[in-house]
């Protein structure tokens, strides 16, 4: 910048202007910033259980009801000596999806993820903006869910003692039907001020783990359900059809195929012979190897591909936190991230580094049961508060596969339960009277635990109305334990009228 | 307008001081102050509403006290006769009120004082500050006729300034590991807040005398064009100053203000931008420094960048703060409404010195944010349309850097507040609580309303040799 002597004529005018330009800006950027906090990022905050305002309400406010799908009451209010108001919940079953609201040990489950809705704290920046000056400014929303109380105590029931989860969903709605997880804990007690201490401590310190919600924090080794998810992906990219077979497959039964110095073993030989299986065949009698060799041929990249189209690899738009599930831990320099061939070919029916959560599963066998095209899953039906009703419908999650190769997976899931090979494996899986589809899974641990029982299935076959998943943690064969569970449960359901 | 000729026609000393008593209507501040009257009257209704539950004012007596004072600094200008700008008064005025009822708001124990045997509270103790603040500018406004103390004096002044500072350095008390409360026997004050105007003083009188010498002529330094290196060595000075208070003091605010004011004033004199790049340049290099080297700065530094690592730590008052802005959004939820208290007290900690901005951006939303900012660039409009207006060049430099010292207070403040800078400790003009804030800012208000008068002292002649003051003059005389 030069300036010539004539500059010093110049008067104060107009570096003046320049000033008062330059603070007008900065103050636009201040009420730019005013409009960042107050709006744009405003709905996290008047959340966030740090939240002046929540705190408050918490202590003052009755929290809004949360009601079944037959509209009873599963979360209520009593209110204590102090005239605080604290939660009451219909009973142990619902406590892993409805988990706890407690002044002294915050919030879990819906009760987390719905606590501005419930507490009653305003929502979108813009559409409240008035309803902030009414003379009652908080207005608790009433949620209803898809979940069926009756179902959800029947899961339960028929999970007994053991630890493990029960998912069971409408697949042409992704709505959430029942969603257990064993042990359960009294959510009431948590809740209650004056045993909260003494309950919470002895829960965070039991072996079993009962605050955990398997159905959708648990992470299993799949075993054999997982071959759905290789079926899927083998016929979603093109690497077979629902009629390939492969020529060395019967005579490997006897030794195990040979992948990379590892042995792919199976047990199924004297019943099938040295006839080469297909899609159904294999899925009926649950066979390793033709699995391994489907999956060597779809390649991981294919495999991880279709996996992340059912929800694998980040975690499930759901109501409740989901684990992440995966066909491979990654990291590995074959495609899809697989270390070797050896565990792509293992992975293809659940070993390996497979993981996947009882939810995940669930959504498989709800793909394939929707013809393909996958819902999001749901717990919150409608919201209901002075304003009125707010429904939430169901969401795509996608296309996975096309129609006709769900149909193909269809037919083979129901070989693997009405078949006369089958039927060995999925005993008690099938729903009097009507034609039922499913896949059972025995999830090797290695060392010496019995491994996880494993059965994914959906009913009516034809016209699926109820998918479910079970998982039994180490309970033996999935057909022996876990799949009597799916079958009694899928009956309950479809006998009640809906 | 009338014309200047009772000013003229009496040279003697008294009469000189304070003028011939000739009231002067002055109906646009009187019309202005209505609307403030009425603005405040609603805000009071509508607390009283929320807090009480009943229909009427919230708080009567003090808001009638505060609406009278306003009145009586009104008349007291139209009974002298002064043809002083008429829209500070009622913008300030609406500031104050706006703090007034704010300070009602909060609970009354943040701030209790007891003088001669009556107890006040946060609203009554500011409520006093507010009047003798009022006071003092419209003392300012009526008594000052001359400049020349200001004028003559300026490395006086600035003396005066450094010896303060030192003062408040040996003798200072500390408080939240900041050094800016100096206690004088029964007084105590922050003498930064004063240290402001002499420093605005002694810039406009040094830039004004040496504006010609800092723009003609070049020294080179690589392919910058600097101006002769010996006449920024008070520059240089004044750098080393700010950067003082921040290591003695831990006052970043204050070092803020005080360049960004520097800054603006060198830029308006001469002109150059490059200067205010180098010392924009040496600001942040010095700043990067000093977060290296001091604990105090670093951590407001890194609370700054993400306050919600440490929510209910280090980051707990600016969270707070955020959540509070979030939680008024548009329109607020109304006078009083907002603010939900944990274990009694007030969610955010100083709500009444560092966040009344926050208060009153859950209580009044972004709308009544955007309006008090609104008010800040009114302030800011009127100094520098004063200085435009003035007779000469340390006149002119004088208004511009004393409307510069709220406007860019109430920037750096806000800006800490809504994390757009690193939270520093200075008051929102006009709205904190705190008497040296407020009274320092009434002195600047005053100061304004001085040169704003059309009937003014003229400036002393230019000395021999400036040849563009003379032309400066233009146009105004």
């Amino acid at each position: 910048m030069t300036l010539g002597p004539g500059v010093s004529r110049q008067s104060l005018g107009r570096t003046t202007i320049h000033v008062a330009v330059v603070l007008s800006l900065a103050f636009g950027v201040l009420a730019g910033a005013a409009g960042y906090w107050g709006v744009i990022e405003a709905p996290g905050l008047v959340r966030a259980p740090d939240d002046a305002a929540v705190i408050e309400a918490a202590r003052t406010v009755p929290r809004g009801l949360i009601r079944d799908r037959a509209g009873k009451v599963l979360a209520s209010n009593k209110t204590d000596a102090n005239g605080e108001s604290y939660r009451v919940y219909a009973g142990r079953a619902i406590s892993q999806v409805i988990g706890y609201a407690s002044n002294l040990y915050g919030r879990a489950g819906l009760e987390r993820t719905y606590d501005a809705e419930l507490a009653g704290l305003a929502g979108d920046p813009l559409s409240d903006a008035f309803a902030k000056f009414g003379a009652n400014r908080y207005d608790p929303k009433n949620l209803a869910l898809s979940l069926s109380w009756d179902l959800q105590k029947a899961a339960v029931a028929a999970l007994g003692t053991h630890r493990g989860a029960v998912v069971m969903l409408d697949p042409r709605t992704g709505e959430v039907l029942a969603l257990a997880s064993t042990p359960t804990y009294d959510a009431s007690a948590i809740a209650d001020p004056t045993t909260a201490r003494a309950v919470f401590q002895d829960l965070q310190s039991d072996p079993s783990q009962p605050l955990l919600p398997r159905a959708t924090l648990g992470r299993y080794v799949p075993g054999s359900v997982l071959k759905v998810v290789t079926a899927a992906a083998g016929l979603g990219s093109g690497a077979i059809t629902p009629a390939t077979t492969f020529k060395q497959q019967p005579a490997a039964e006897k030794t195990g195929l040979l992948v990379g110095g590892f042995r792919v073993r199976d047990g199924h030989h004297p019943a099938t012979g040295s006839t080469p299986l297909d899609l159904v065949g294999a899925t009926e009698v649950s066979c390793n190897i033709y699995y391994a060799l489907t999956g060597l041929q779809t390649g991981g990249l294919a495999l991880v591909d279709y996996a992340q189209r059912m929800g694998f690899g980040s975690a499930l738009p759901f109501d409740l936190p989901t684990a992440v599930s995966q066909v491979t831990g990654g990291g590995g320099s074959k495609p899809g991230g697989f270390k070797d061939e050896v565990e792509l070919a293992n992975a293809a029916y659940g070993q390996a580094e497979t993981v996947v959560t009882p939810l995940q599963m669930a959504l498989v066998a709800a793909t394939i049961a929707n013809d393909g095209e996958l819902l999001a899953p749901h717990l919150v039906t409608s919201m209901t508060g002075r304003g009125g009703m707010r429904t939430i419908g169901p969401t795509s999650m996608g296309r996975v596969i096309s129609n006709t190769n769900a149909r193909a997976i269809n037919a083979a899931m129901v070989q693997a339960v009405e078949g006369p090979l089958g039927r060995q494996y999925t005993t008690g899986a099938k729903v009097p009277g009507v034609i039922t589809a499913g896949k059972s899974g025995t999830a090797q641990l290695g060392g010496t635990g019995e491994p996880h029982s494993w059965f994914i299935g959906f009913a009516p076959a034809d016209a699926p109305k109820v998918v479910i998943a079970v998982l039994v943690e180490q309970a033996g064969r999935g057909g022996e334990v876990a799949a009597p569970i799916a079958g009694d449960l899928m009956s309950l359901y479809l006998k009640t009228p809906q | 307008m009338t014309s200047d000729t009772g000013r003229v026609a009496n040279p003697t000393s008294l009469p000189r001081l304070l003028g011939p008593i000739r009231p002067r209507p002055r109906w646009q501040e009187l019309r202005l102050l209505a609307f403030v009257g009425l603005a405040l009257v609603v805000g009071s209704v509508s607390l009283g509403a929320t807090v009480t539950k009943k229909f009427g004012l919230y708080d009567a007596p003090d808001l009638l006290i505060y609406l009278g004072a306003l009145l009586g600094a009104h008349l007291a200008q139209v009974l002298a006769g002064r043809r002083t700008d008429q829209v500070l008064l009622p913008t300030v005025g609406l500031l104050g009120g706006i703090s007034l009822l704010l300070m009602q708001r909060l609970p009354q124990d943040l701030v209790t004082q007891t003088f001669f045997g009556t107890r006040l509270g946060l609203a009554q103790v500011q409520l006093v500050w507010l009047l003798l603040a009022l006071a003092l500018a419209t003392t300012m406004a009526i008594v000052v006729r001359s400049d020349s103390w200001l004028r003559r004096y300026k490395y006086t002044w600035a003396a005066v300034g450094v010896g303060m500072l030192l003062l408040t350095f040996v003798l200072g008390t500390e408080i939240n590991g900041q050094r800016l409360t100096l206690q004088l026997g029964p007084f105590s004050g922050q003498p930064t807040e004063l240290l402001k105007v002499i420093l605005v003083v002694f810039l406009a009188g040094y830039l004004s005398e040496n504006r010609t010498l800092l723009v003609e002529q070049d020294s080179r330094l690589g392919p910058l064009r600097l101006p002769p290196l010996p006449y920024l060595a008070p520059m240089v000075a004044m750098w080393a100053i700010a950067l003082g208070i921040v290591v003695i003091q831990r006052d970043l605010g204050a070092a803020l203000l005080f360049f960004g004011v520097f800054l603006a004033l060198v830029y308006v004199a001469t002109g150059r931008l490059s200067l205010v790049v180098i010392g924009f340049v040496l600001f942040l290099l010095g700043s990067a420094l000093m977060a290296m080297l001091i604990d105090h700065v670093r951590t407001r530094v890194a609370v700054w960048i993400d306050p919600f690592a440490d929510p209910l730590g280090a980051g707990y008052q600016i969270v707070q703060a955020l959540h509070a802005f979030a939680r008024g959004g548009l329109l607020g939820v109304g006078f009083g409404a907002g603010l939900p208290e944990i274990a009694g007290r007030p969610p955010i900690p100083e709500v009444h010195t560092d966040f009344p901005l926050a208060a009153l951006g859950e209580e009044l939303g972004i709308v009544g944010v955007v309006a008090i900012l609104g008010l800040y660039l009114v302030l800011v409009e009127r100094g520098l349309r004063i200085g435009a207006a003035a007779a000469d060049d340390f006149r002119s430099l004088l208004a511009v850097g004393l409307a510069l010292v709220i406007g860019i207070q109430a920037f750096i403040i806000a800006a800490g507040d809504l994390k757009v800078l690193p939270l520093t400790g200075v008051t929102l003009p006009f709205i904190s609580y705190g008497g040296s804030s407020l009274l320092a800012n009434a002195l600047v208000v005053g100061l304004l309303l001085a040169l704003s008068d059309k009937g003014v002292e003229a400036p002393p002649p230019p000395r021999v040799g400036s040849r563009w003051r003379r032309v400066g003059r233009r146009g105004v005389a």
